[in-house]
């Protein structure tokens, strides 16, 4: 792989214009001083227009909906928040009414930054943005990388076009791609070709809605060291089932991203899809 | 109320929003003789505010109610797990067990619905046909959509949800 990692794999780097510490304070900071502002006109007398300092909530209220945006996990108070300064501004106030409601918009934005921080989690990162690949996937990766660098480039592509069908829910062609796939490339890698006919067997079962059969798929012990969540010793067939289609996904994932690099920006566009299947239990 | 083969709920919101203008323009109208004056206009407008609500959910549980039967044939039926961002679109069919239900009394109620591989947010743009309560076991018929149209996490857009039974 390429992009030999410089720091935690684990540890999700920040995009680049991801915001630090001081837009968030802008919020208050802000709305406040725009308060503050009107306050001080009010007791000397403004020589002009005093309704100017409303604009110190509208800049925080578009900072806060932007710091709302780049969440990956939206707050749709918090976007509105623009919307509410601009009747703001068009609701003409005498200057007591003026300050008074912008204290109180300014206390409910930096409760709002607060609710933000606190119940919608960090901004996006460039992998919850699928700009790179991250986290324990990234891990796996790395993991896995020697034994499936090796393999050839048309089964790695096939590999890589039934994993974005599989996630995309086209399970018809998920399966018609499965089954022909192991055959293209020639391949003799035995996991590769076994995670090829789990996907063909789940996907089948999934575009004619069928439950789970009586006997199926799954991966033997010897091949547990190459898999990215081993099954746990349980009598639990339905996750055991769900396991061995996880690994295969999995396993198509980290070969495709190894071995067709030219396939790399349509398996990052899924890659939240492979994020779940790694974190689920 | 049935209207044609359409069952109608009217929200309880709806009913209390009536309620409370109806008292106000009665209490209104005995003291004051300009708003009697006006009643002409006021009790018209008064119905109304019952009666958009029942139209609105006349058309949207109608319009739901002839494109049941397409999902029910389209639709595949997948695990929660499986349901992702790429699968926008997609027409699917779930069971599960629902966690919790919020905003029923407003007509559009919302659930969480669990199966053994993940939670999802299951949305409804109308009154169920029925009431789902915490703990049913369910079957959920939709589509699957960015929680806010154009961006956010996967949910499903309800057309139907209905319990089931399992052995």
């Amino acid at each position: 792989m390429a992009d030999t990692p410089t720091y935690n794999p684990n540890q999700e780097r920040p995009t680049e214009e991801m915001p630090d510490w001081r837009m968030e304070l802008a919020v208050p900071l802000l709305s406040f001083g725009g308060a503050l502002l009107a306050i001080v006109f009010w007791i000397n007398g403004a020589p002009f227009d005093f309704r100017i300092s409303i604009l110190g909530c509208v800049f925080a209220s578009w900072v806060l909906a932007y710091l709302a945006w780049i969440r990956p996990k939206k707050d749709i108070v918090a976007l509105t928040t623009p919307i509410y300064s601009f009747i703001f501004i068009a609701v003409p106030t005498d200057i007591f009414s003026s300050v008074i409601l912008q204290l109180l918009y300014a206390v409910s934005l930096t409760i709002l930054l607060i609710r933000l921080k606190y119940r919608f989690g960090k901004p996006g990162t460039a992998v919850s943005l699928g700009k790179e690949m991250g986290g324990s996937l990234k891990t796996y990766i790395g993991q896995t990388r020697d034994s499936f660098s090796g393999i050839s480039p048309e089964t790695a592509h096939a590999a890589a076009i039934v994993f974005v069908r599989f996630a995309e829910g086209n399970y018809e062609d998920a399966a018609q791609g499965s089954r022909t796939a192991p055959a293209d490339g020639g391949n003799s890698d035995p996991v590769i070709i076994l995670a090829f006919r789990i996907i063909h067997e789940h996907s089948t079962l999934l575009s004619r809605s069928q439950p789970r059969p009586v006997t199926y798929l799954t991966f033997p012990e010897k091949d547990f060291p190459r898999l990215a969540k081993p099954p746990v010793a349980a009598h639990d067939e339905d996750m055991e089932f769900y396991s061995a289609l996880d690994n295969a996904l999995l396993i198509l994932f980290s070969a495709a991203w190894n071995a067709s690099e030219r396939d790399r920006p349509h398996l990052l566009a899924c890659q939240a899809f492979a994020q779940k299947l790694m974190s689920s239990k | 109320m049935k209207i044609g083969d359409v069952e109608v709920q009217v929200s309880i919101v709806a009913v209390a929003v009536f309620v409370i203008f109806a008292i106000l323009l009665g209490a209104a109208s005995i003291v004051s003789s300009n708003v009697r004056s006006q009643l002409i206009w006021l009790v018209p407008a008064l119905v109304m505010l019952l009666v958009i609500p029942i139209a609105l959910n006349y058309m949207s549980r109608r319009q739901y109610a002839d494109i049941k039967p397409i999902y029910e044939r389209e639709a595949k039926t997948v695990r929660v797990r499986l349901i992702n961002e790429s699968m926008v679109g997609k027409i699917v069919r779930i069971e599960g067990v629902v966690e919790r239900v919020h905003f029923q009394f407003l007509n559009r109620p919302q659930y969480s619905v669990a199966d053994r591989t993940g939670e999802i947010s299951v949305k409804m743009f109308t009154s169920p046909d029925e009431n789902v309560k915490v703990n049913d076991i369910v079957e959920v018929l939709g589509q699957v959509i960015r929680r806010y149209i154009v961006t956010g996490d996967p949910v499903i857009n309800c057309v139907s949800i209905r319990k089931i039974k399992k052995s």
